[in-house]
């Protein structure tokens, strides 16, 4: 296979790692530092995808528009979100075990919600359009627009939230709360105020990912539950709470899986995504990327 | 860029039409001895996505239909249909115990089948032993036609003729060299066997054969490779969503076979809403299209008018055949169901797609076809006695 | 312990047993049907919570013992004769959890939730690859199938199995090993436990059950398929049920289980267009003020332990 052929393999695994990534790295936000199981984080990026499309085919709104849209309204409804069932649940829970399974179960909940009201108002249908579907070259290299434009945002806004944690006193914040929650609280961080924003930057990233992903794939009201799921294998590579890891995970489980598919039959790709996880999981069982 | 004609009103309207049918769990209830006809399909989970482009608008538009024309017409006698419909949730359990409840408990009239060779599977048996005549627009295996069930009728041409077709137009316009890419269940297993034995019989050669499992979200890879092999003719047995994947990404590799075949999906208004221009030329299964008689095109309007979405231009073309024979029978016999096998089995009856006759559970009238894009329109080229238009040879290149 | 553990929940469950095994008989069809979905939740989530209750270790694995069975019944049905079929089925899954259970259960949490999670889709895939090189097809057609009247009883039967074990395994010191791992794992190992063995014997026990239901369902659909039979949904209900009734209790999962089942299907059938938005909003309502589960309305103060 041509030298060319390898990058564009590599690149196109780098761009679903890209989306891969980003999912996870909100996915991260709630579990790292809240250690809330959003199981129901994938409808919620149905959700941005779903608002994108209507309003691009509604109104003709560009999605590259429709983008920081789904975001501030996704980031809306996670605020309101926590307010209404996880504030409550993490004030009455003994313990944080306990705390983790009565959370995972609100998510339940929430995906049953969420993705069956989008079902009511939007059909089971595939729904999709297409945007800066036209092919470009880029060093060789052939994609279609959209895709690059998926992947820059998406490493763009990682990149950012890396650098608002490392680099900001809310990041600081935030890090120190994920570290410690008690001695966190002892020196004066607000978790009330912290908890809600962050809950809602989570959902918000994943708006933009369903936002992002509209433009390039089909959509209907189950497409959510495959990406929580990848998030969820994104996060525990990475390891929970680091999310210069979910990053790193979520290129590497694209690239994998390209590579993987090339070898094989794509038949095989989810066969050997499952092992390669399962296997670095049992060598390195606090994730890729941690450091105990 | 393209916009699919979606306005804000339309969606409004839909949703208040949702609201008012969450709370009303049987339509057109009506009084005057009605004629219910019960099903289970599915509305939500994976197999929504086809049972409600192909199947389920149809029931709807059928009963409002007959109704609105007066009624079912039994052995001459009008009478209101009821239909009462429920969400199976794409759990083969869910959908067996809902029959189960229609057949054994509500004693309904009829019943409708539904959605997909897995749900079939598991209705079949047991409609027949209740004595309910089945007649599925949307099962597709040969194992199914082979347990030779008496009250079990299926629509859809089976995969052998599908492919037989395929193959068929190939050979006759010279293709050397295909590549294959397969689903993996028991559709893209079954095609794929015909395929292949289809292929046996031919000089054709096979350069490529690459299975996916469902939910794929990239086949750019294994389209980069085929691209480099340069066959004739291009073979995908895939579903909506890995179609319009693979035509969208056959794009963007810049693989441009002279066919391109991609089986299910290619007949969807869906695609052409993604696809737009690049459309033209693009092969699939598909076996009407509003050219293939004027009761097909009114069925056509119909649907648009009602729904504001064009039926597929395959299994929903069966579907409302399959009611169509359904209407034509009871309207001879009445509702004894015993009769009514008796009749199905043993008559041909006119519908959109031409005459329809059963040999054992298997449509015996209708040939594998093959459908191509055409401006505006997927029309039916193969075989020639059933096309609605000739066929292009040369796919142009994807824009 | 003060008491004697009584005789009551034995005799509960014998009445229980006899009451349901004449009700096929009884009733219609369906709601036979409905009856045998409830069984075969009681069976799945009762097995779940006398493991994954107790220590504390969420599984989501159930779906992959019961696509195990569902596929060696498929396999085994005109081979063997109906009894062995399930206990086939049972033992299959059982060494699958074994195995799985020896490379995955030291670690805990989150971890080996999701890790189950992941062997559930690694044995799906795994499945479906090895029927398409072998059998060149990927389902299943279960051709010879008994009765619904014998389906309804052998899960019956596998239910009444599931909660006697589960009572049995409460008051041995195997269950108090279970419970101690549950409450703090290092010190149950300070104190002499085999927390590893334990573990894995538990979780075992846990994949016979499923096994042994998914044998036995797989006959009312005619034909299987890795899709159908591992659908994860299967394992999120059972979880479920098994934590809004209060897993670590013993008639929590029983009760859920029935009120579960029933509620789903009444508003399944009345609430044809929105039923699971309101089943969804239920649950949260139910998470947020009965997080214990539902056991909490007749347990005892001193009974709680979270």
């Amino acid at each position: 296979m041509s030298l060319t052929s390898w990058a564009e393999l590599l690149a196109s695994g780098l761009i679903t790692g890209g989306i891969y990534a980003l999912v996870a790295m909100g996915l991260n936000l709630q579990y790292g530092l809240m250690r809330i199981m959003n199981i129901s984080h994938g409808e919620f990026l149905m959700l941005g995808a779903f608002l994108t499309w209507w309003a691009h085919t509604a109104w003709g709104i560009s999605p590259l528009l429709l983008m920081p849209l789904a975001f501030a309204v996704l980031f809306a409804l996670g605020v309101a979100v926590h307010a209404l069932c996880f504030k409550r649940l993490a004030a009455r829970a003994p313990n944080v075990d306990v705390f983790e399974a009565r959370s995972l179960m609100v998510g339940f909940g929430l995906m049953f919600f969420v993705q069956n009201t989008a079902l009511l108002i939007w059909g089971g249908d595939l729904r999709g359009y297409e945007y800066l579907a036209d092919p470009v070259q880029v060093a060789g290299m052939r994609f279609t627009a959209n895709k690059l434009v998926l992947f820059g945002v998406a490493l763009a806004l990682s990149a950012a939230l890396i650098a608002l944690l490392k680099l900001t006193l809310l990041g600081k914040a935030v890090r120190a709360l994920m570290q410690s929650p008690t001695g966190a609280q002892l020196v004066g961080i607000n978790t009330r105020r912290l908890h809600p924003m962050m809950f809602g930057i989570g959902l918000g990233l994943s708006g933009v990912a369903g936002a992002l992903l509209s433009m390039t794939y089909e959509i209907s009201p189950s497409m959510g539950e495959p990406y929580t799921v990848t998030a969820l294998i994104v996060i525990t590579l990475g390891g929970f709470g680091s999310l210069a890891g979910s990053l790193a995970g979520g290129l590497l489980l694209g690239v994998v899986e390209a590579l993987g598919m090339h070898f094989s039959s794509p038949s095989l790709k989810m066969l050997l995504s499952y092992a390669v996880f399962i296997g670095v999981l049992i060598w390195r069982p606090n994730g890729l990327f941690s450091k105990k | 860029m393209t916009t699919h004609q979606y306005s804000k009103r339309q969606w409004i309207k839909g949703a208040a039409a949702m609201g008012a049918l969450a709370v009303a769990p049987r339509l057109w209830a009506q009084s005057g001895n009605p004629v219910r006809i019960g099903y289970a399909i599915a509305r939500t989970g994976p197999w929504a996505a086809g049972a409600q482009v192909s199947q389920e608008p149809n029931y709807l538009l059928w009963a409002e239909q007959v109704n609105a024309a007066g009624g079912l017409s039994v052995k001459g006698t009008r009478r209101p249909i009821e239909l009462i419909g429920y969400d199976d949730r794409s759990e083969t359990e869910t959908c067996v115990r809902t029959y189960e409840k229609l057949m054994g408990s509500d004693k309904v009239d009829l019943i409708l089948p539904p959605w997909g060779s897995g749900a079939n599977f598991a209705i079949a048996p047991l409609a027949n032993r209740h004595g309910y005549p089945l007649l599925a627009p949307t099962a597709l295996s040969r194992k199914l036609i082979d347990m030779n069930l008496p009250y079990f009728f299926s629509l859809l041409q089976q995969p052998d003729k599908m492919m037989g077709a395929l193959v068929d137009m190939l050979v006759a316009n010279n293709v050397k060299t295909v590549a294959i890419v397969y689903m993996d269940d028991l559709f893209g297993l079954e095609n794929f066997a015909a395929l292949n034995n289809a292929l046996k019989k031919t000089s054709i050669q096979v350069v490529e054969r690459k299975s996916y499992p469902l939910g794929v979200k990239d086949l750019a890879p294994v389209l980069r490779g085929i691209k480099d092999q340069n066959p004739d003719a291009f073979i995908g047995i895939t579903y909506p969503p890995d179609t319009i994947l693979a035509s969208r990404q056959a794009r963007e590799v810049g693989m441009n076979p002279k066919f391109f075949y991609a089986s299910v999906g290619t007949a969807f208004q869906l695609y052409k809403n993604v696809m737009a221009a690049n459309t033209e030329g693009v092969i699939g299964m598909g076996s009407w299209s509003v050219k293939t008689s004027p009761e097909a095109k009114a069925y056509f309007d119909a649907h648009v008018k009602k729904f504001n979405k064009e039926p597929d231009r395959w299994a929903s073309g069966h579907a409302w055949a399959a009611l169509e024979i359904m209407q034509q029978a009871v309207d001879k016999v009445g509702l004894d169901r015993k009769a009514l096998r008796e009749h199905i089995a043993k008559n041909e009856f006119k519908t959109i797609l031409g005459g329809i006759r059963f040999a054992g559970s298997e449509n015996a009238s209708i040939p594998g076809t093959v459908s191509q894009w055409q401006g505006s329109d997927f029309e039916v080229v193969w075989p020639k006695d059933r096309a609605t238009a000739a066929l292009n040879p040369n796919k142009p290149a994807w824009k | 312990m003060k008491t004697l553990p009584s005789n009551k929940p034995w005799l509960a469950l014998a009445a229980g047993v006899a009451v349901a095994a004449t009700l096929p008989w009884l009733v219609s069809e369906f709601a036979a049907s409905v009856l045998l979905s409830c069984l075969m939740y009681i069976a799945l989530a009762t097995s779940w919570s006398l493991f994954c209750g107790a220590t504390r270790y969420l599984s989501l694995a159930t779906s992959a013992f019961f696509g195990i069975g569902a596929y060696a019944s498929a396999t085994l049905l005109g081979v063997l004769p109906w009894p062995l079929v399930i206990l086939a089925g049972a033992l299959i899954a059982t060494v699958v959890a074994v195995v799985m259970g020896a490379a995955v259960l030291h670690l805990r949490g989150t971890y080996f939730a999701v890790l189950t999670f992941g062997m559930t889709e690694l044995i799906r895939h795994a499945v479906t690859f090895v029927e398409k090189q072998v059998s060149g097809t990927v389902g299943r057609v279960l051709m010879e199938v008994p009765s619904n009247e014998t389906v309804y009883l052998t899960v019956l039967l596998i239910a009444a199995a599931a909660i006697a074990t589960a009572i049995g395994v409460k008051r041995s010191r195997f269950g108090l090993a279970l419970a101690g791992i549950g409450a703090d794992e290092q010190r149950a190992q300070t104190l002499g436990v085999d927390t590893r063995l334990a573990k894995i014997a538990g979780f075992g026990l846990t994949a016979a059950f499923a096994g042994a239901v998914g044998a036995a369902m797989a006959v009312r659909w005619t034909y299987i398929e890795p899709a159908a039979v591992f659908s994860p949904f299967i394992g999120f209900q059972t979880v479920l049920i098994a934590l809004i009734g209060g897993a670590a209790s013993l008639g929590g999962p029983i009760l859920a289980a029935i009120v579960f089942s029933l509620l789903a299907e009444t508003l399944r059938l009345q609430l044809p267009y929105g039923y699971m938005m309101v089943l969804g909003v239920l649950l949260i309502l139910c998470v947020m003020y009965l997080p214990n589960g539902l056991a909490t309305l007749w347990q005892k103060k001193g009974a709680q332990h979270g």
